[in-house]
């Protein structure tokens, strides 16, 4: 190709691109790079108190705090005229040392009663300017960046001298959601895998009618709305339920199960939405095994369950890793099943993260968590590729 | 470099046969021999590089007008990318094309006038029979009431005047191929390029294709492009038939130049079948050559003037040329080689007989008429070919 | 051995086939209860999802929001799909990188793009929420548009390059054409998700922006009533139509294959 058709078709290719690309990059990745920047950032301080900061960065923390730190301390509460700043201040070092909230307001107050050239003593406002730890809290609030939410997250936080440590049971469960919802994820898998393979088996060895009704049984909930779903299995689960009702006409129970809003029957709602993307997979590679591979192996002396074992499950490997890959990610990131199928204790780190983003407005704590969701999912995305990849190499 | 000699050295070859071969060759192609009209189209030099890889090696062809030339050669050596540099579909990096002496290598494929006709076709899913073959006229900007002429009188050619308004998916490989044909050739292009274009039909309607297409190429005079991979296809068809070889023409000549006076190993073992001997060339003239084989023995043959005395040198000779009679009976004469051999292996193949033969080191395989006689399997036998159908072949 | 497969599938089809087949009769109940068993019927549901300003506001969005970002998405997608057609260094990253709105958690889309449509003085818009809803259904239309591309046999276009076509009319007659069923069902699948997207709605709509999805959201947590299933069975019917017309369009894409049949 000549070097002038090279640049046709470079700019060609970028006025196909290039809308596309400005807006994803706008409204996808700035937003994804917000999170992963408001999970360790921590500006409060360093944005409303500049000058103090710049004091306490010249001073010795083992000694009492410098008059200069109380001017700069003083410049940079007068400069503050919007209240909702002042109070992000007060919050922000309230957490890290208890007392500020009175202290803060006590010292306002009395600079903005002070003539604006009268000379200046904090100690005089308030006696605990003198204890040095008011400053150090300050210090160690100073910091434009903080792995605070971090290691919140995972139920961790950093002691007075900044050693990490790890936060009780009591203060803060996380973990324990972290690990339900990859259990969940895990146990909604393997319900997938279980029911989905053999499916998957029918489907490529069904012919005509019997084939198009279990294709359109996959198809048909893959196309409806999450929320009809969702809704349907509300109405399924509840206590008076059909689901109940049968099994107590049955007289297999006395007593409704309940199913709504347990553990059970999230893993059931979310099964039933993800098991199309289980069997897919599978279904496609299991056509591409010759059927005749099965008689083969019959005539060499396999029992069709090791004819099983050794010829159709390898070949198919393929299909149940992709499947399997695409549930898990799929799970771990669920939010409105568990939102409504399930109970306060079935909630999922997607739930935590939209707790501390609508309920709280805590950032930090939101985008930490989303951080700590992001990795896994795409960890995961890298190995489905890999393995959807191999898996069209194969075909073709 | 050495690529312009194997071109010279092939075209020369091309001349000297070209004389005793003149009752089978088409008038186009005496008229190209002797030079009385301008080549049509010219390559020269050209080149094409995929990445670092050579696909085309500074090629030179030229080929006139009327004229049906094949590119024939095994997939990978160069032939598609010929046609494809051709239609301009691919630009070259070094050298000129030339149609009618004006360079074309620099238009775009709309702007060079060839109708090209694919592997597969290439028809429009979405547009019915009629459509199709209207739709060079339309980009013409030809007018409503002679396109519907035109196509008109393309479709009775191709004699499917019936299937006009049937989209392609209902028709079937061979309807598909002839209305390729009948939308390359409505246009009247000055070329006429194919890409392999019978390779997906069966056996049966392959050869009447063939013969189809020969027609239509004398009955308008085209000039025509056309690239095969099927040696059978190529001397059905052509008027010459340039064989390819790893970007280059490893020789070009009318099918029976080709056939019968292979120019290098490649082009013998390519076409056909044959039996290959190695020796020395001992003495080279106007009345013949004699190699002595490493074996030891001598063998005549044909007339050659490369390679000279004293080089490495390999003798063909075609099985169908080999016969062999019993024990014995054979005489070796200046003109008859004969040698010993035990029949290894004997193959029944209906209109023919497949000898294998032990001779020596050597295999031989020798094709016989199936009434000649029946040898058994350790029959010691003479094997007898004539000088004149052995060809000596540089290694 | 026959038998057992023969109940295992009749289970799974129940399985898969449960919720959409009950969640539908309960549109027609007269009671206030969304349960079975249904009593009487009625179609005082689908009356209250007229006359109810928050259902037909958040119907009326739905279609307003679903019509915006599917116009949007199936412009970009098909763009994006053009310019990936031929491979070039990076394309595959590229490609894998336009997907991933499948792939990201929603809620975590949903915290940055309210903090990010707050700073753009997007959120509580609608077009805030079409945005969002264009950034998830973007990747439907480039794999439905990028495989109905890779589907046209690049020698149909060589071959109209070479019958006389510059690029702009071999695009017009038979690139476009050729590719328009992948459009078409790109589009359609763009606009089932957004009909279905809630999460990012949550997080980047107000008030005014309700769709039904939403609205359904808050109704099945706050008020469950059987307004719900006679939204549901709105949506199911819809799909029904939509999942009609994507096979109408895949048949009308097979149909258009060169078959490569001999004789």
């Amino acid at each position: 190709m000549s070097a002038p058709q090279e640049i046709k078709t470079a700019s060609a290719r970028a006025m196909l691109l290039g809308p596309a690309l400005v807006f994803m990059a706008m409204v996808f990745f700035l937003p994804i790079w917000t999170v992963l920047v408001q999970s360790v950032s921590d500006p409060a301080i360093s944005n409303a108190l500049p000058a103090t900061v710049a004091a306490v960065a010249e001073w010795d923390p083992h000694t009492a705090p410098t008059i200069a730190m109380q001017e700069a301390l003083a410049e940079d509460l007068r400069a503050i005229d919007d209240p909702q700043i002042l109070g992000d201040v007060v919050r922000r070092l309230n957490s890290q040392q208890a007392g500020f909230r009175t202290l803060i307001s006590r010292t306002s107050g009395a600079l903005n009663r002070l003539a604006d050239d009268a000379s200046i003593d904090l100690v005089a406002i308030d006696p605990r300017w003198d204890d040095p730890i008011y400053s150090q809290a300050i210090a160690a609030t100073m910091s434009p960046t903080t792995d605070r939410f971090l290691l919140a997250a995972v139920d961790m936080a950093r002691d007075a001298a900044g050693n990490i440590g790890t936060v009780g049971p009591d203060v803060s469960a996380n973990r324990d959601t972290f690990l339900r919802t990859f259990a969940i994820a895990a146990t909604v898998s393997l319900v997938c895998l279980l029911i989905g393979y053999p499916y998957a088996m029918l489907m490529a060895s069904s012919r005509g009618w019997v084939r198009g009704v279990l294709i359109a049984s996959v198809l048909l909930p893959l196309w409806t709305s999450l929320l009809v779903r969702t809704a349907a299995w509300y109405v399924l689960l509840q206590d008076k339920g059909l689901i109940n009702s049968a099994l107590q006409w049955v007289g297999l129970i006395d007593e409704p199960l309940g199913l709504l809003f347990s553990r059970t029957g999230v893993v059931i709602a979310m099964s039933h939405v993800l098991l199309p993307f289980m069997v897919l997979p599978i279904y496609s590679v299991l056509l591409t095994i010759p059927p005749n591979l099965g008689p083969a192996a019959a005539s060499l002396g396999a029992n069709p369950i090791r004819s099983f074992l050794h010829v159709q499950l390898p070949l198919s490997s393929l299909g149940i890793a992709s499947g399997s890959l695409l549930v898990f990610m799929s799970a771990i990131g669920y939010y409105i099943t568990p939102a409504l199928i399930g109970g306060p204790t079935d909630q999922m780190i997607s739930s935590l993260i939209a707790f501390f983003a609508m309920g709280s407005a805590n950032w930090g704590m939101a985008a930490a968590f989303g951080v700590l969701l992001l990795i896994p999912t795409l960890l995961l995305y890298v190995a489905y590729d890999r393995v959807t990849s191999r898996t069209n190499g194969r075909s073709t | 470099m050495t690529a312009s000699m194997a071109t010279s050295r092939a075209s020369g070859r091309g001349s000297t046969t070209g004389r005793d071969g003149s009752m089978a060759a088409s008038s186009a192609r005496v008229a190209a021999m002797n030079g009385a009209s301008a080549p049509f189209i010219a390559l020269e030099q050209v080149e094409m590089m995929f990445g670092t890889h050579r696909v085309v090696d500074q090629l030179d062809l030229t080929i006139t007008r009327g004229e049906f030339v094949s590119l024939l050669g095994p997939s990978g050596s160069g032939k598609t990318t010929i046609l494809m540099l051709l239609a301009g579909f691919l630009q070259p990096t070094a050298g000129s094309i030339c149609l009618g002496g004006k360079r074309i290598d620099h238009l775009p494929p709309h702007r060079r006038d060839m109708g090209v006709v694919f592997q597969n076709y290439a028809l429009f899913p979405h547009m019915s029979v009629a459509d199709n073959v209207a739709f060079p006229l339309r980009m013409r900007r030809v007018g409503r009431e002679e396109i519907e002429q035109r196509v008109t009188r393309a479709l009775d050619m191709v004699q499917l005047q019936h299937l006009r308004d049937r989209r392609p998916a209902m028709l079937s490989g061979g309807q598909q191929q002839r209305i390729a044909l009948a939308r390359a050739l409505v246009f009247e292009p000055s070329v006429v390029l194919m890409d392999e274009p019978l390779g997906a039909l069966d056996k049966q309607l392959r050869e009447q294709m063939q013969l189809d297409i020969r027609d239509l190429h004398r009955r308008l005079g085209l000039t025509i492009v056309f690239v095969t991979h099927d040696q059978g296809e190529a001397l059905t068809m052509s008027d010459r038939i340039a064989v390819f070889n790893r970007g280059r023409i490893e020789q070009i000549g009318s099918p029976t130049e080709i056939y019968d006076r292979p120019a290098s190993r490649f082009v013998a073992e390519f076409i056909g079948e044959t039996n290959l001997m190695a020796g020395k060339v001992t003495t080279t003239g106007p009345d013949g050559s004699l190699i002595r084989l490493d074996s030891g023995e001598d063998m005549a043959a044909s007339a050659a003037d490369w390679p000279a005395a004293g080089n490495e040198a390999l003798l063909s000779v075609r099985p169908e040329n080999v016969t062999v009679q019993p024990v014995g009976t054979a005489r070796r004469t200046e003109r008859v080689n004969i040698m010993q051999a035990k029949v290894a292996d004997s193959v029944y193949q209906g209109d023919h007989l497949r000898l294998h033969l032990d001779c020596g080191q050597r295999r031989m395989i020798a094709r016989l008429d199936r009434q000649v006689a029946d040898y058994a399997v350790g029959t010691q036998v003479d094997v007898v070919f004539q000088a004149d159908n052995c060809r000596v072949i540089p290694t | 051995m026959k038998a057992a497969k023969i109940v295992f599938g009749l289970l799974a089809v129940t399985f898969l086939m449960a919720p959409l087949v009950t969640i539908l009769p309960l549109a027609f109940t007269s009671s206030d209860l969304l349960s079975y068993p249904i009593r009487s019927f009625s179609l005082r549901w689908f009356e209250e999802l007229m006359i109810s300003d928050a259902w037909r506001m958040s119907i009326v969005n739905s279609l307003v929001i679903g019509a915006g970002a599917t116009l949007l998405a199936t412009v970009l997608g098909t763009l994006v799909s053009l310019g990936l057609r031929r491979s070039f260094a990076f394309s595959g990253i590229l490609k894998s990188a336009l997907l991933l709105p499948m792939v990201v958690p929603a809620v975590i889309l949903g915290v940055g793009m309210q903090i990010t449509f707050i700073q753009l003085g997007l959120v509580n818009t609608h077009v805030g929420v079409i945005i969002a809803h264009t950034v998830v259904a973007l990747p439907f239309v480039i794999v439905s548009v990028s495989g109905s591309l890779a589907g046209i046999d690049m020698r149909v276009e060589r071959a109209a390059m070479s019958l006389g076509a510059n690029p702009l009319r071999v695009f017009g007659h038979v690139t476009l054409p050729l590719m328009l069923p992948g459009v078409l069902s790109g589009a359609v699948l763009a606009f089932a998700t957004s009909l279905d997207e809630v999460v990012l709605t949550l997080f980047v709509a107000g008030p005014n922006q309700r769709t039904l999805a939403r609205q359904m959201f808050s109704s099945i947590r706050e008020n469950i009533s059987p307004a719900i299933a006679a939204a549901a069975f709105v949506i199911i019917v819809g799909t029904v139509v939509v999942a009609g017309l994507v096979l109408l369009f895949r048949a009308a894409a097979q149909r258009q294959k060169p078959s490569t049949v001999t004789v």
